[in-house]
């Protein structure tokens, strides 16, 4: 009897004590974040893993991509269409579908040239099942900072060769006629 | 019409008294005596965590008898397996179990190893533990919460979830993801820890410790709780044999059968940590069980977090998605958070595993509650499913 008293009291502590902890945590400053009024600290989406996207290789709207199509050998769920373009090793068409897409990275992880990666867009909406079927190619070249004068970049690597190839010719040429003048001007030059 | 029976398609004898539904219940309610009523606990039902259907056979309060209904999750996870190469069914080993998915990440990996005979750099498989270790933790928090509230509680769940997001924040750093992990690779791990993971873990221990005291005086010596749990569904030893149960409701039956000390894999064995078994074998000794397991993998972690060698986290050579495994046969088990998780996997040599056979505690647990549920009341049998601490996509694969 004075046993089973003293049991029930104890547990009436306890029930204080339970009282006592959730209205700590009721006073106590808020936990949570109300998103969209607030939102997470960009370091924590620093490895997150959002749709795909292709990796820029210039400002101009390239990729890397050069459509061995090991990206869509290796994916599990078959999201990805991968179809080579006519001239050069540049894909004409990346069709990536997110709808099937597990995140696995199987595809990231196959690339040769690590052409494709995880974006951070954690926020991404889409209001219809076609708006997730995603062209990475439109997207990459959406993020262009800057337009390419020669229009393709098959154009402007020619002409970038050419330049190098003038730029190397005037060097050796100036190496040239520095060692013809090479005793002269070695003498001159400050210790 | 054509005199076909919307309200009885298979044509089961209606008799009278019996509970006209589906053929599970018309084969339950069959046997069922005519003052008893059929009861169906879920597939819907908040208490039984995700689809799980029990029918109940009831007189009054009382349960006299119930029977799992399972299959409302299974994705065919092992014929999955099957037209798949082993890289690509790596992803599906972070959706078997929600809660724990390093567990059947490392038990998928480490069979493979085992098969191929890969050997793992000692910086990976230092990583692999202090991961598995965590995402235990997290799932053991889930489940204290979600037993809270299955048992009318439902403030503790909150508070569980804020560490549960710190650890989740932890994993997400090498994972990228926060539910569906998939971390392991063959011959390692696919990422290395940054100075953030190291710094959030660190902070985290004692952190939790210091939680883990508020659990106690909140939770577990709360007298509501404690009456409602203490004596009910008690599982001895050799029911918990017979049914191959294995994980917390084995130890707290009084077995310290752990696959990380009796089967060791990885580095456990460098490791001091103790196996916990025991007080008792109710549910009131399951729930200080789990709790107590929390605190051995944060023991582990803080030793792995200290010692962690450098060198690579992946072998040099590790297989890619287009691996061949050799022909044979093999078996890995691990420690899941709620026991023994295995993997038996059979390859001819072809492009795809021949056969991958998982086995999921899960499963093996919930076949105890037909038996420990027999003669209790509905409300008692809720504690008991709660402390079970079934996962349903586990269960169902």
């Amino acid at each position: 009897m004075f046993k089973a008293i003293i049991d029930n009291l104890k547990g009436l502590y306890s029930l204080l004590v339970g009282l006592f902890i959730t209205g700590d945590f009721f006073l106590s400053p808020q936990k949570t974040t109300h998103y969209p009024r607030k939102v997470d600290d960009p370091e924590t989406l620093k490895s997150y893993r959002g749709p795909l996207e292709l990796v820029p290789a210039d400002n101009y709207g390239n990729g890397k991509c050069i459509s061995c199509q090991m990206c869509v050998r290796a994916c599990p769920g078959h999201c990805l269409t991968v179809t080579k373009g006519d001239k050069g090793k540049e894909p004409k068409v990346y069709l990536y579908d997110f709808t099937l897409c597990c995140l696995c990275a199987a595809c990231v992880e196959s690339c040769p040239t690590g052409a494709i990666r995880f974006s951070h867009k954690v926020y991404m909406v889409a209001p219809t099942r076609e708006a997730l079927h995603l062209d990475l190619i439109a997207d990459l070249k959406s993020r262009a900072t800057k337009i390419d004068p020669m229009g393709t970049k098959a154009a402007r690597l020619k002409v970038a060769k050419a330049e190098a190839e003038a730029a190397k010719a005037k060097a050796d040429a100036e190496d040239a006629a520095k060692a013809k003048a090479g005793p002269a001007g070695s003498a001159g030059a400050p210790a | 019409m054509s005199g076909f029976n919307f309200i009885n398609p298979f044509g089961v004898r209606e008799d009278p008294g019996s509970f006209v539904g589906d053929r599970y219940t018309d084969n339950f309610s069959r046997k069922a005596r005519r003052d008893t009523i059929v009861l169906n606990l879920g597939p819907q039902h908040p208490s039984t965590h995700g689809v799980l259907r029990i029918l109940v056979e009831m007189e009054g309060e009382y349960i006299l008898r119930a029977e799992p209904v399972l299959g409302y999750l299974h994705r065919m996870h092992e014929k999955m397996a099957e037209v798949k190469t082993p890289w690509q069914f790596i992803p599906n080993m972070g959706r078997v179990d929600y809660l724990h998915p390093i567990s059947w990440n490392w038990a998928y990996v480490g069979a493979v190893e085992r098969l191929a005979g890969i050997e793992v750099p000692e910086r990976a498989e230092y990583l692999r533990i202090i991961s598995c270790e965590l995402n235990r933790i997290a799932s053991h928090l889930m489940w204290w919460g979600a037993f809270v509230m299955d048992l009318g509680g439902v403030t503790p769940i909150l508070y569980a979830f804020e560490e549960r997001e710190k650890i989740n924040d932890i994993l997400q750093i090498v994972t990228g993801s926060r539910l569906t992990l998939s971390y392991f690779r063959f011959g390692g791990v696919s990422t290395d820890i940054d100075d953030r993971f190291e710094r959030l873990t660190r902070e985290f221990i004692p952190y939790l410790r210091e939680r883990l005291k508020m659990y106690k005086a909140l939770v577990t010596d709360n007298i509501i709780f404690r009456r409602r749990l203490e004596g009910i569904g008690p599982m001895d030893l050799d029911l918990c044999q017979r049914y191959g149960a294995t994980g917390p409701i084995l130890r707290a039956a009084g077995l310290a059968y752990d696959t990380r000390r009796d089967i060791p894999y990885g580095l456990y064995d460098r490791f001091e940590f103790d196996i916990p078994c025991g007080p008792s074998n109710d549910s009131y000794g399951r729930y200080l069980l789990r709790l107590a397991e929390v605190g051995t993998s944060l023991d582990i972690i803080e030793q792995a977090i200290e010692s962690i060698p450098d060198g690579p986290i992946k072998i040099a050579k590790a297989p890619k998605a287009n691996y061949k495994l050799p022909a044979g046969e093999t078996f890995f088990a691990v420690e899941g958070g709620r026991g023994q998780v295995g993997v038996h996997l059979v390859s001819d040599g072809g492009q795809c595993p021949y056969r991958i056979k998982l086995r999921a505690p899960g499963y093996s647990n919930l076949s105890l509650f037909a038996e420990a549920a027999k003669g209790t009341l509905l409300a008692d049998a809720i504690a008991i499913l709660g402390s079970l601490d079934l996962v349903i996509p586990e269960v169902d694969r």
